[in-house]
């Protein structure tokens, strides 16, 4: 084909993640196609086999484009993160973990020492009793065995390197993927570095479908299993927490139209520094109290609050994680 | 952006500041701090020089923003905002850190005391640098004024402003106006009859061609804002009306005694409110059910009041009524046995510490009962008492268990907020405070107005008084709605919240915690909407927006959080 312009180089990784963010990727369909005629994948750990000195070996700035996915959660996770900086033309924060830390980052409420106590003493199915854990390195009569070091804080990819643009969602919606994609090889017009794309400035109540009125007063906190769902009606109207609210839009309401709530993986609006402070203002304001005594019970209801209030953004929210009393 | 250039002042206030901050080192710090252009400390920074020095530097230096790090901003923000206005600068380009109030005078360590400023100061001029001009907005003012409640003190503001030539709506729940001093017989001290001391002032207000009278109505929702408020009134026929203030003054509700067990009213036939005991009065004749004259009377004070079971508050005129009532009953049965059971005798009205010692020397009993712990009992009295009841008390003066005969017992009860308080609050946008009266602008300084602008409280709506105390009010709102006509336009807020139509998702959030209903939702946009009027830039809506899109002008999100940076990098650095 005369005149065609030279494909882009791709990169994928994914840093503390689930695959979720890959899958997505995967998830094109018969368009990857089209993006596979445009695209030449340089580094994709999950499906195609390139190692780390393949990525060393090349020029800096040699890759277009990264999709780096998940947090920032261990030495690995970092290196690779500032290498793939170093070596592309666009960082792509791809997915609530890249983007705010996502699930992960939620182990910045405890430590790493509470967590490998846990996991490696304490858990129902562990049979540990000498108490070995992970170490960085471990000698044996073959040599020097070699671990990434597992850091005590989860960070966003911001927190590490520059990213130029952030595609968010848990995963992000594989047509958001695409749009953004296509836009990169037609060589539309970008937005400016530090946006976030693939993703609407109103928050999700503006496509959601369901009716709300100003009469968002909650007497009592329910789990969605326990309300009687119309499919119609507001969920927070309905006493359930939906972070619609506080939550960018841009998913098509996917969980709401499965009758689900919001769980805020699209992240806040660029006009709020932190999504779950504001839903916790929000949600204290539909509180139909005045009584002290009755306000705390009513609060009390909320199952799992910091969980559920900064599911996907403690890392980069504005208190970044929980602070411990020094020993 | 332009470039930002500050100017740092730091006062000494005499020895107040100076004493405990070493303010040249602030001064001299702060002056280090990114966008600083100038930094100096002076002695008295609110006086004319230290002011001059401000406009001086302003100029010289072409300075945007201004810090002054003096006393609260509540003495002195606005004289500074003014410096700035004269210096030709927009007088929001201006904050101020409190080192007096939140640090020289609550500290005693000199040196922490000075890192304690140099981080507050440090924290203003981080916050000022997000500053941005705000202009000045007017409003006109409709000269008519609409009066809610046809009482005394409706009545006497109506009089006031339509005598002054200004059109009143006066609009009255009942079928005639009067309220309750209508009802009254006598009033204390002077014994003056309510009736006659009414009846001119209503006959006025009925025939006065600039008072409009809606009797039998009720006003439903007042929308609008200071000066430009319209309302349907609720009648027969309903009718539009437009007004620029609004005075309210709902008046009382009496306290209804069948509450208290000890009391037995309605299960006795002889016990009786003190309402009912003006009206056998008004009729000329005070007797029991069977027709026949009482011979032991009991007055009860403080029925409803001053006990935490009813109300906390004291209802200031049951006292006084009481030893109306003694004196009243004093005359009609000379016969009879007059006994007042109160708690304390509260007599701080004008000439009526004068009256109580005067009705003491009247023949009537006065007994003290516990008001907190111990409430009198009365019961039927046996077959062989010479009495219908028998009103069981501890003597707290003498200390006595005692039995007080009855034939009929007077239960002074107290004043509650009126019965429809809550649907007016809501209706005209104000607050009340926990037992349904309205809350005033400032309680001492302002109490007649209240926190939204254009409207105003009066009579016993904002808590329980006498007539001098209604009329008082009455006429001083009377007064300030005169001089908004006066004037005929005013200032309004400009430190509002703004509305991002662009992030704003129109979840509604907003329109219930606004105290002053200013916030409506577009729907054909769905986004919620701020009349900038109505707004007082409180704030909670922008705390309460769960995107963000609302924006409290004066205290944006960069404002504040650049403050806390400018706190946080100070306190890192010492």
């Amino acid at each position: 084909m005369a005149n065609e312009k030279p494909k882009l180089k791709v990169a994928i990784y994914w840093g503390a993640a689930c695959g979720g963010c890959c899958v997505s990727v995967l998830d094109v369909h018969e368009k990857l196609f089209d993006v596979v005629a445009a695209a030449d994948l340089v580094f994709w750990p999950i499906a195609l086999d390139f190692k780390y000195k393949d990525v060393e070996a090349m020029p800096d700035k040699h890759i277009d484009v990264t999709l780096y996915n998940g947090a920032v959660r261990n030495s690995e996770n970092e290196h690779i993160a500032k290498l793939l900086r170093q070596k592309s033309k666009i960082m792509v924060a791809y997915g609530s973990c890249a983007h705010m830390g996502g699930i992960p980052g939620l182990a910045n409420f405890t430590t790493k020492e509470d967590l490998f106590k846990r996991v490696y003493e304490e858990t129902e199915s562990t049979v540990n009793p000498d108490k070995v854990r992970p170490v960085p390195k471990y000698k044996v009569p073959e040599g020097e065995l070699e671990l990434p070091e597992f850091y005590n804080d989860v960070r966003a990819l911001d927190q590490v390197v520059d990213v130029d643009y952030y595609l968010p969602g848990c995963p992000p919606q594989t047509e958001r993927f695409v749009e953004v994609f296509m836009a990169i090889v037609t060589g539309a017009e970008l937005p400016p570095p530090g946006s976030v794309v693939g993703a609407n400035e109103k928050t999700l109540c503006d496509e959601c479908e369901r009716k709300q009125t100003e009469n968002k007063l909650i007497k009592e906190f329910k789990r969605p299993w326990e309300i009687q769902d119309d499919g119609e009606t507001c969920f927070l109207e309905q006493g359930v927490i939906c972070m619609g609210p506080a939550t960018r839009g841009g998913c098509g309401a996917r969980c709401i139209e499965g009758n689900a709530p919001c769980r805020g993986c699209y992240g806040p609006p660029s006009t709020s520094p932190d999504p779950g402070a504001k839903m916790m203002s929000a949600i204290a304001t539909m509180i139909d109290s005045n009584e002290e005594d009755e306000i705390t019970t009513i609060v009390d209801q909320i199952a799992d609050p910091a969980g559920t209030f900064y599911r996907f953004s403690l890392p980069g929210s504005i208190f970044r994680r929980k602070l411990f009393e020094k020993e | 952006m332009e470039e930002v250039r500050i100017g740092v002042y730091v006062c000494w206030c005499g020895s107040n500041i100076a004493k405990m901050v070493d303010v040249e080192e602030v001064s001299r710090e702060v002056e280090k701090l990114p966008g600083v252009v100038i930094a100096k400390d002076y002695k008295y920074m609110c006086s004319d020089p230290g002011q001059d020095l401000i406009i001086q530097d302003i100029k010289k230096h072409n300075l945007n923003r201004v810090v002054v790090s003096a006393c609260s901003p509540r003495i002195h923000e606005l004289t500074f905002r003014k410096a700035l206005e004269n210096a030709g600068l927009n007088q929001y380009m201006f904050e101020m850190a409190n080192i007096r109030e939140h640090v020289s005078w609550v500290h005693t360590d000199r040196a922490e005391a000075t890192k304690k400023a140099k981080t507050l100061v440090a924290g203003a001029i981080n916050r000022v640098k997000w500053h941005e001009s705000l202009d000045k907005r007017h409003v006109d003012i409709d000269p008519a004024t609409l009066i809610i409640g046809g009482g005394i003190s409706g009545i006497s503001a109506a009089l006031e402003i339509a005598n002054a030539g200004k059109q009143v709506y006066l609009v009255e729940k009942a079928d005639k106006i009067g309220g309750y001093v209508a009802k009254l017989d006598l009033t204390f001290p002077h014994m003056y009859s309510g009736k006659d001391m009414i009846q001119p002032k209503i006959d006025k207000v009925m025939n006065h061609e600039k008072i409009e009278v809606f009797l039998n109505s009720m006003i439903d929702e007042v929308f609008g804002y200071v000066g430009n408020f319209e309302a349907t009134v609720k009648a027969k026929d309903e009718k539009e009306i437009k007004f620029g203030n609004v005075i309210v003054a709902t008046g009382l509700k009496p306290f209804d005694p069948s509450g208290i067990d000890n009391y037995q009213y309605g299960k006795l036939p002889d016990i009786i409110t003190s309402l009912e005991l003006e009206e056998m009065f008004i009729n000329g004749q005070v007797t029991k059910k069977d027709g026949t004259i009482p011979k032991n009377i009991a007055l009860i004070h403080c029925v409803g009041s001053r006990n935490t079971n009813y109300h906390e508050y004291c209802s200031r005129t049951c006292c006084m009524s009481a030893l109306k009532y003694a004196n009243q009953l004093r005359s009609a049965l000379p016969e009879s046995n007059i006994f007042n059971i109160y708690a304390d005798i509260r007599a701080f009205g004008k000439g009526c510490e004068e009256f109580y010692t005067n009705t003491s020397k009247k023949n009537v009993m006065f007994l003290m009962y516990d008001q907190q712990n111990d409430l009198p009992k009365i019961k039927k009295a046996g077959t062989g008492d010479n009495c219908d009841m028998i009103i069981e008390m501890n003597e707290k003066l003498s200390g006595e268990a005692i039995e007080v005969p009855a034939d009929m017992v007077v239960l002074m009860v107290g004043m509650k907020a009126h019965e429809n308080a809550k649907e007016i609050a809501h209706a005209v946008g104000i607050s009340m405070c926990g037992n349904e009266f309205y809350i005033e602008r400032h309680p001492k300084l302002d109490p007649v107005a209240t926190t939204t602008d254009g409207v105003y409280i009066v009579g016993t709506c904002q808590s329980p008084k006498d007539i001098p105390d209604s009329v008082t009010q009455a006429n001083a709102a009377a007064a300030r709605v005169l001089a908004t006509i006066n004037v005929a336009h005013m200032e309004v807020e400009v430190t509002t919240a703004v509305v991002n139509e662009d992030v704003c998702c129109g979840c509604q959030t907003c329109i219930n915690v606004c105290p002053y209903t200013a916030i409506s939702y577009d729907e054909e946009k769905n986004v919620s909407v701020v009349n900038e009027i109505l707004c007082k830039g409180c704030g909670t809506c922008g705390s309460a927006c769960p995107t963000g899109a609302i924006r409290s002008r004066h205290f944006t999100d960069e404002q504040i959080l650049s403050q806390i940076e400018g706190l946080m990098s100070m306190q890192l650095q010492i």
